[in-house]
């Protein structure tokens, strides 16, 4: 039973078409990355899987039914515009949001000390929530989109303004939480972090689905076909007959090699008998980031 | 019903912690009580400083005005008699007001066969409380004086003059009308104060939340319809708190014998089971309408100075019933004032204010509530609309035409 299975669902504000006909699936324990550059419609897709917003056509259902309100006791969302009550005490803040989504002020209090330890910010409990750092009040409210344990958990681009150790405990605890079961739905533009951890993707570009599936299925739709190579010396293998394109920066070049079942093998030949020196020579998958850029054509704001 | 008892629960908590809440519940009433009891203490000393010299030919018509003026001020005056005058008595008088030894004399000078002319002559022009005192008991003196001269007995006269005690209580209240109707009073004020106070703490609560996009993580969980219910009752509670600690501080404060020696036996306040609750029905009925218009509002807008250039939806009508208060008050009966209680954004004052002075039949009073029960629930209905879609919507303002839109949206 997945998790969450939306239908062509579509909404339009005004004269702007913000989602297009958004099909997907997630199933338990696995991640799902949303991807798009910003204002592409994943904030009001998210918005409309969760009942914020109603879609103006298409069907979401969650945990196999279609959606009512009180499943969103079994859903945590942290969404992109994070808020805080400012000017309230830390764990009466945290208490309070349990509650809210059906935990007693008992269990509340004690499981946001449970996960303050794990994040490490036990000492900011008794503060104002004022007095925090912004990393400490993204901490706050990862706690906050947890403490109900949710069986899913939706992030609307949870690593944007994180520092890079912050940013690693919290990919740490999202992948714990995948290994317990739980389904992950996360969106964002940086789309190194989504090939890292995701397990299927949907990339959206101005509220149409541009491409979409398991990550393991979608890469090899796409032929090892770029060579990134750290060189000395002589340049000439740059314009061997099998590469198609390349980009240089000083001392590495990045080849895309021409044809569907492309060979590295001659062009590295090329350059040995050229006397280059080399130190490094990998041929690599595209990048999503690439795959996108060939998908939709220019620019990905990242 | 849980989620809005939260959040509700939470707003009041927040607000009754701060330090301002603090601060305005000790501040206000001690300025209000402490401007009142200013000016009843300076509008005593006012009657009871004046140094007066009587300057007469007739020495009994002299003596008699004397008498009348201490007995009007209760002593309060000091008064001197000359009698007769010499030469230069007039000129060592104006010497005394110029040293400001004396605030004024009067000159009685008796005509042969009429009134005699009377001269006042005062140091400092801007003491009206002493110039009426003055006239009032020359107007006593004189008339005693002529009743005298027809013939009739001074016992006669002085039973004539005796003050009338009139006694002006009203079939249903107490004895101590004037101290029930300076409660209404006050309760009027504060009702207006709370109100406009609150309902705009409702708006600007909202854009708070707006601004720190707290709401979206609480609609993850919670109906827009819910957060403002629990908002609106939990804002309102804290005006309700603040109101009970001023009331309950007002009747134990003027009921000590301090206040009331400072203040004098009329000055405690006093109020009957129902002006209590009516204040209490009203007050709750008007809060919920005019913080549902400011839920509205807030919702609408995205920052305290939008939210300022839309104020006036809330305070013209609150101040359209101040303008209207005299009215009201004049004749309480009148079919303008009947009418005016009636408009629900006015009713929850003014229908109040009329309940306090005069008895008011209960179908009027059935009515008013009636009507504003159906208000309230429109504009909950439309506010609730607002809300829901204008807290998701961020940057410009929005214009009639989509506010209408909004109101379509299901």
């Amino acid at each position: 039973m997945p998790t969450v299975e939306l239908e062509h669902i579509r909404k339009v504000y005004e004269a702007k078409v913000a989602v297009a006909g958004l099909s997907l699936v997630i199933e338990p324990g696995t991640m799902f990355g949303l991807l798009g550059p910003n204002g592409s419609g994943k904030t009001s897709s998210i918005r409309m899987m969760i009942g914020i917003t109603i879609p103006d056509s298409g069907t979401v259902k969650l945990f196999g039914k279609p959606f009512r309100r009180d499943m969103l006791q079994r859903v945590g969302y942290l969404p992109e515009e994070r808020g805080l009550y400012k000017k309230m005490n830390v764990l009466e803040q945290i208490v309070f949001m349990g509650q809210l989504r059906g935990l007693s002020a008992a269990e509340a209090s004690k499981r946001g000390k449970q996960w303050a330890e794990r994040l490490q910010i036990t000492e900011a409990l008794p503060k104002k929530t004022e007095e925090l750092s912004k990393g400490m009040q993204q901490k706050i409210q990862f706690i906050c989109t947890l403490l109900h344990d949710p069986e899913l958990i939706i992030m609307d681009e949870p690593f944007s303004g994180l520092d890079p150790v912050n940013g690693a405990l919290l990919q740490d605890t999202l992948l714990e939480l995948r290994a317990a079961g739980k389904s992950i739905l996360f969106s964002t533009h940086r789309m190194d972090q989504v090939e890292r951890m995701c397990d299927s993707i949907a990339l959206i570009h101005r509220g149409e689905v541009v491409l979409q599936g398991s990550m393991r299925q979608i890469k090899s739709e796409y032929p090892r076909n770029r060579v990134e190579v750290a060189y000395e010396g002589d340049d000439r293998f740059l314009h061997h007959a099998s590469v198609e394109s390349h980009k240089q920066y000083g001392g590495v070049a990045n080849l895309k090699l021409s044809g569907a079942q492309p060979d590295a093998q001659p062009l590295l030949a090329e350059a040995v008998r050229n006397g280059t020196r080399i130190t490094r020579f990998e041929v690599k998958e595209p990048t999503l980031e690439e795959i996108f850029i060939e998908r939709v054509g220019g620019t990905v704001d990242a | 019903m849980h989620n809005v008892w939260l959040i509700a629960r939470r707003e009041y908590l927040e607000r009754i912690r701060t330090k301002g809440f603090l601060i305005a519940t000790i501040l206000i009433p001690l300025l209000m009580g402490g401007g009142i009891a200013a000016s009843i203490l300076i509008a005593k000393h006012a009657k009871s400083s004046s140094r007066l010299v009587i300057v007469s030919q007739d020495m009994r018509l002299g003596e008699d005005l004397k008498e009348q003026l201490l007995r009007d001020t209760d002593n309060g005056m000091q008064v001197n008699l000359i009698s007769p005058p010499s030469a230069n008595t007039r000129p060592s008088l104006e010497r005394m007001i110029h040293k400001k030894d004396l605030d004024g004399y009067i000159t009685l000078t008796p005509v042969a066969g009429g009134r005699p002319q009377i001269a006042y002559r005062q140091g400092s022009s801007a003491d009206l409380a002493t110039r009426e005192t003055v006239r009032d008991s020359l107007g006593k003196v004189l008339e005693r004086e002529r009743l005298t001269r027809q013939g009739m007995s001074a016992a006669d006269v002085d039973s004539m003059m005796r003050p009338v005690e009139m006694s002006s209580s009203n079939a249903a209240a107490e004895d101590n009308t004037s101290a029930n109707f300076a409660g209404a009073y006050t309760l009027f004020f504060l009702m207006y104060l709370v109100i406009m106070l609150y309902g705009m703490n409702v708006a600007r609560s909202i854009i708070e939340e707006k601004t720190s996009r707290v709401f979206e993580v609480m609609l993850a969980t919670v109906k827009p319809a819910e957060m403002m219910a629990g908002k609106v009752i939990g804002v309102g509670s804290v005006g309700l708190t603040q109101v009970s600690i001023w009331m309950l501080a007002a009747v134990l404060l003027t009921a000590t014998p301090l206040m009331a020696h400072l203040l004098g036996a009329g000055a405690h306040i006093s109020l009957s089971a129902a002006q209590v609750v009516f204040f209490i029905v009203f007050f709750l009925l008007g809060y919920l309408l005019y913080s549902a218009m400011a839920a509205a509002l807030g919702a609408m807008t995205n920052s305290e100075q939008e939210l300022q250039q839309l104020n006036m939806f809330l305070v013209m009508p609150l101040a359209a019933c101040m303008i209207a208060l005299p009215l009201v008050l004049n004749s309480p009966g009148s079919l303008a004032a009947r009418i005016l209680s009636f408009i629900p954004f006015c009713a929850p004052l003014l229908m109040y204010m009329r309940i306090s002075v005069s008895p008011v039949p209960w179908y009027e009073i059935a009515g008013s509530i009636a009507l504003m029960i159906v208000t309230i629930y429109a504009v909950l209905w439309v506010s609730s609309r607002i809300y829901r879609v204008g807290i998701l919507m961020y940057g410009k303002k929005p214009n009639f035409g989509e506010i209408r839109r909004w109101l379509k949206y299901s």
